[in-house]
């Protein structure tokens, strides 16, 4: 499938309820190695409660500079979070259904602070 | 928010790469750091739509990075069709950074055509066209 397909899509959890809308895609790179790099393996999905897309990663970096934009973006992508593959239970045209009892991971990158 | 702060995600081995963060829209450059193409979609290995996902499925790869003419359906929306978009294996990539740098030469990608048939075809035949400048 392609990548731009499922961002934006509505995100539902096991009884049907509105979660937020996928903001981004997270991938490892452990997958299968090749020649250059490894294959980049779906980690999970950034789910955004307010928006539809996340911009430029305020919500999951450290940074705090420019002050203003700063505040402006995180608070925009507040109450963000990040669910594993494992708890993906169906990806469909118009919307994403999680499995019953998923678990909210923090958005954070790991060289960054928390979200 | 007022709840308490989410659990960090348990650490994975390899590099972590946010779709939008860190691929979508970067430029590509070939193996001699010649500009390609910026990647405009990515293409990934599953899931089925609309196909509930069995408990252990392994989880989707990345297949390859997707450009194409996209300024039409940035404006209003959509995307083109995916037999329209030119595919870039993900096995070429070998770098990610600020850009995403391709382990092969540019010149032979499909990704480039546009820029070969206007050298071929129009710069050319301009007089001087076929050398380099003196």
């Amino acid at each position: 499938m392609i990548l731009g397909d499922l961002l934006g899509t509505p995100v539902l959890d096991a009884d049907g309820g509105r979660l937020g809308r996928v903001a981004d895609v997270r991938f490892v790179l452990d997958g299968a190695p090749h020649q250059l790099m490894a294959e980049p393996r779906l980690l999970g999905l950034v789910v955004g409660p307010h928006s539809a897309a996340s911009f430029m990663g305020y919500e999951r970096n450290g940074l705090t500079r420019p002050y203003m934009i700063a505040r402006i973006l995180r608070w925009r992508h507040r109450g963000s979070f990040l669910v594993l593959w494992e708890d993906v239970a169906m990806v469909g045209a118009r919307s994403v259904r999680l499995r019953p009892g998923f678990t909210r991971y923090s958005t954070a990158l790991e060289d960054g602070a928390e979200a | 928010m007022t709840s308490a702060p989410l659990p960090r995600v348990p650490h994975a081995a390899g590099r972590i790469l946010d779709a939008q963060l860190h691929l979508m829209d970067r430029q590509v450059l070939d193996h001699d750091g010649v500009p390609v193409t910026t990647v405009d979609d990515l293409e990934v290995s599953g899931p089925a739509l609309d196909v509930e996902i069995a408990r252990g499925t392994p989880p989707p790869v990345i297949t390859a990075l997707l450009t194409g003419s996209v300024l039409g359906t940035r404006i209003f929306g959509g995307r083109p069709p995916s037999s329209r978009l030119i595919r870039i294996p993900w096995k070429d990539v070998a770098e990610v950074g600020v850009v995403v740098r391709l382990g092969v030469k540019g010149e032979p990608l499909d990704a480039s055509w546009v820029e070969r048939w206007v050298r071929d075809k129009i710069i050319a035949r301009i007089p001087g066209g076929r050398h380099d400048p003196r």
